[in-house]
């Protein structure tokens, strides 16, 4: 009996999608009471209904009021992000999407504003710091001119590119090539705290570039700081030099193909990615994946949250001179990595998930590998804690360096590891559990300060918290059952069946040649990544590839506070910094 | 901090402590070291381990492929090139030509499950250093194996649901042995690694 997909001689009887039904989400009519609630709070809003979040389109004019007042009378203070969609046949053609979180009720709302190709909006980085990159992403990518912007130039894209990537009517084919003179010329602001007349000082200030290749910078970040002596009194970070077009090759590639692509946003945590996009799809569809596929969800998932943390501790700590703590802690990521690779065949990219569930049921002994990790693993987060903890050449490396306070980091719209290092206990896993994290037992540690100590300190638990997880999900057992749905409009039918009869085979080619037809409409889904918030935001218009994915990356939010961080501190003190806030560059550039 | 912790002697010394334990251990189990020296020793890894194609042959030695381009269709990165042909005596539609871009193939395994005659498989082949971009695009010569070629401890395979008789962990490192034989000490060729003619 095979263990892969309970599937029955029997055509499947269940509904056929036709590809135009209109998606309609389960929690749509009490969103839709809880965003007549806020519109008779907020002026300006005009609802859109029957949607996940509770929506509403804003006039341009109106965008900046409206958002202020989120802000300050509902305490909806954490913009998660700012994106752009594209519909080329409506007059306005754009739609510029804000989604905003409040920490204090626990809840999200979505904005929409209706642009046309030349109109300008007004920018709310004056209300929201974080949205700051988020609007130079949309003028980047969609050509939307932001006004009263700071600072309104590309941010993924080189200076001499032309046009705006995401439009719908741009030819992806065109290449665009950056000459020396094309490469932007970065003078960082010098912070007010530091002006000085010429005359003060014996010493000249420096402007230095730190990367794009540079081996503390662990990915293509550049980084320029003006120097007055060893002090940094201006920073401005550059960032694109990954970008590889996953939002791009998504529109032109079908649900399925899009796994592999998610693998490399976050690739040190590649299972987190895959889990949010699959799980987003899966939203969209109205399908639920078996039970035992959501366990090894969660089990990978935390494994590879400890992973990512291992990475982030290791290195920041090579960073700082502590090299040995770096081969203590790859020990059980390689492990770690065994048990991925047994999985699914692959280390570092698995892409393991597939919509609907898992490309292959687990090996039969995942329970026994997972025990062994989980027993082995306190051994060497002990040693190094102990290496390090109350080291005091460490301590004064870390303590007080990059410092962000806590309301600063919500208004930059930092989530994860780096937020709960200031104070604020969100967790998305807690907020708004999914694969029934509700059900374990767990802590979500936070840490005060907000400066590299703390971020060691919150990681450091939290792997310890996510070894707690594992542990209760192993004495739970694995559960029986399939892997993958049964529903041959999204499964491939196991091979046997393929072979052996007519059905199957035409389902398998269905699925191979048209690919999952999800309902029309937009969804978006988060789960707690390596590094906070990672989102998923997916327009289906019913045909098999996604009209548009949308990836909040949790790093995007995080990095540009960087150049704040570092404002005052030393060069060691920025290279310090800098490992601890985790940056992943292929989420960061996508 | 403590005024033991403020004076930085003892912490060091009891990091000193921390790596002396694990050089004394290491040395102890010289045997059980985490790092394998390769090329001479090479790592197992598991029966699903996603490595270089293959395409089976059926038993009169014609290959199972039937160009019926399901595998570039699901590929992701687009690494597949085919150009059908039709056998005059048999009506049966084969490929001509099968090019896999290796430098573009991301491994992903969507062309095993994706193939409907148990054409292509993936192997444990992992060793896959060229030095041209061309010798990269490998065609049907390098990957059509021999009829009944050994299939079974190969890597990525179309699964026929009993997963207890397959895919068992090969290499974690996590109570199954983490190193191979020694190279020379293998009896049989690897059945992993086959480079055509």
């Amino acid at each position: 009996m095979s263990t892969l997909t309970k599937f029955s001689p029997i055509p499947y009887t269940g509904p056929a999608p036709t590809n135009r039904e209109p998606y309609v989400p389960a929690e749509a009519s009490k969103m839709d009471a809880r965003g007549a609630e806020i519109a008779s709070k907020v002026g300006g809003l005009a609802q859109e209904t029957g949607q996940d979040l509770p929506t509403f389109v804003v006039e341009k004019e109106r965008i900046v009021d409206v958002l202020r007042s989120l802000k300050n009378d509902l305490q909806f203070t954490l913009p998660l992000e700012c994106f752009g969609v594209d519909y080329p046949d409506r007059a306005k053609r754009f739609d510029v999407v804000y989604q905003l979180y409040s920490i204090a009720n626990n809840e999200r709302v979505r904005l929409k504003v209706r642009v046309g190709e030349n109109e300008n909006i007004p920018s709310s980085a004056p209300v929201y710091q974080g949205l700051d990159w988020y609007e130079r992403e949309v003028f980047d990518m969609y050509g939307v001119k932001f006004d009263g912007h700071p600072n309104l130039r590309r941010i993924l894209t080189h200076e001499n590119f032309q046009g705006h990537a995401l439009r719908k009517d741009y030819d992806p084919a065109q290449r665009w090539l950056l000459t020396e003179e094309g490469v932007a010329k970065i003078i960082p602001k010098i912070d007010p705290r530091f002006e000085r007349e010429e005359s003060d000082s014996d010493y000249e200030r420096v402007t230095l570039n730190l990367g794009p290749s540079h081996p503390a910078t662990h990915g293509t970040l550049r980084v320029v700081v003006t120097l007055d002596g060893e002090k940094i009194v201006g920073a401005d970070t550059e960032i694109g030099y990954l970008h590889r077009c996953f939002e791009k090759m998504s529109e032109t590639h079908s649900y399925q193909q899009v796994i592999p692509f998610t693998d490399r946003l976050n690739y040190c945590s590649a299972i987190i990615n895959n889990v949010g996009y699959c799980m987003t799809v899966e939203k969209l569809l109205g399908i639920k994946a078996p039970e035992r596929a959501d366990y090894v969800r969660l089990v990978l998932s935390e494994l590879m949250r400890i992973g990512d943390h291992l990475i982030c501790i290791g290195t920041n700590l090579v960073d700082m001179g502590a090299l040995t703590n770096f081969w203590y802690l790859f020990q059980p990521r390689e492990e770690m990595y065994g048990l991925i690779e047994a999985c699914c065949g692959a280390r570092l990219l698995p892409s393991y998930l597939r919509i609907g569930g898992l490309a292959v049921d687990v090996p039969p002994n995942f329970l026994q590998l997972t025990q062994n990790l989980v027993s082995s693993m306190p051994r060497y987060l002990n040693d190094v804690d102990k290496l390090v903890r109350t080291n005091r050449i460490f301590r004064d490396r870390v303590e007080g360096v990059g410092p962000i306070s806590a309301q600063d980091a919500i208004d930059y719209g930092f989530t994860g590891p780096c937020l709960r290092a200031c104070g604020v206990p969100y967790d998305v896993r807690k907020a708004s559990p999914y694969l029934g994290y509700d059900t374990y037992d767990f802590d979500v540690p936070i840490a005060d300060g907000g400066d590299t100590y703390a971020r060691y300190l919150v990681r450091m638990e939290e792997m310890r918290q996510s070894l707690r997880i594992l542990q209760q999900a192993i004495d739970r057992g694995l559960p029986s059952g399939p892997v993958m749905v049964d529903n041959p409009y999204v499964a491939l039918p196991p091979k046997e069946k393929v072979y052996n009869e007519m059905e199957s085979l035409i389902y398998h080619f269905k699925l191979i040649m048209h690919g999952i037809q999800p309902p029309v409409g937009e969804t978006y889904f988060q789960v707690e990544g390596g590094n906070g918030e990672l989102g998923f935001y997916i327009v289906s218009d019913g045909t098999k590839n996604p009209y548009r994915v949308r990836a909040r990356p949790p790093c995007f939010s995080i990095y540009q506070a960087f150049a704040k961080m570092i404002t005052g501190q030393t060069i060691p003190d920025a290279i310090a910094a800098l490992g601890s806030l985790n940056i992943i560059a292929g989420e960061l550039d996508r | 901090m403590t005024v033991a912790q403020r004076t930085y002697l003892p912490q060091v010394i009891q990091g000193m402590f921390v790596t002396l334990r694990h050089l004394l251990k290491n040395l102890v189990n010289i045997k059980k070291l985490p790092t394998i020296s390769y090329p001479e020793v090479k790592r197992v890894y598991s029966e699903r381990f996603r490595g270089r194609h293959i395409l089976t042959s059926r038993e009169d030695g014609t290959t199972r492929c039937v160009a019926c381009y399901m595998c570039s269709t699901a590929c992701p990165a687009e690494c597949i090139t085919i150009e059908a042909g039709e056998d005059q005596r048999t009506r049966e539609k084969f490929p001509v030509r099968y090019d896999i871009d290796l430098l573009r193939c991301v491994f992903c395994g969507y062309c095993v499950d994706a193939c409907p005659e148990d054409a292509i498989y993936m192997t444990r082949d992992y060793e896959m250093a060229i030095d041209t971009r061309a010798r990269a695009v490998v065609g049907l010569r390098d990957l059509v194996v021999p009829p009944n070629f050994p299939v079974e401890p190969m890597g990525w395979r179309p699964y026929y649901g009993d997963m207890d008789k397959h895919g068992t962990a090969g290499g974690t490192g996590l109570g199954q042995p983490l190193r191979s034989a020694p190279y020379e000490d293998e009896a049989a060729p690897n059945p992993d690694v086959y480079r055509g003619t």
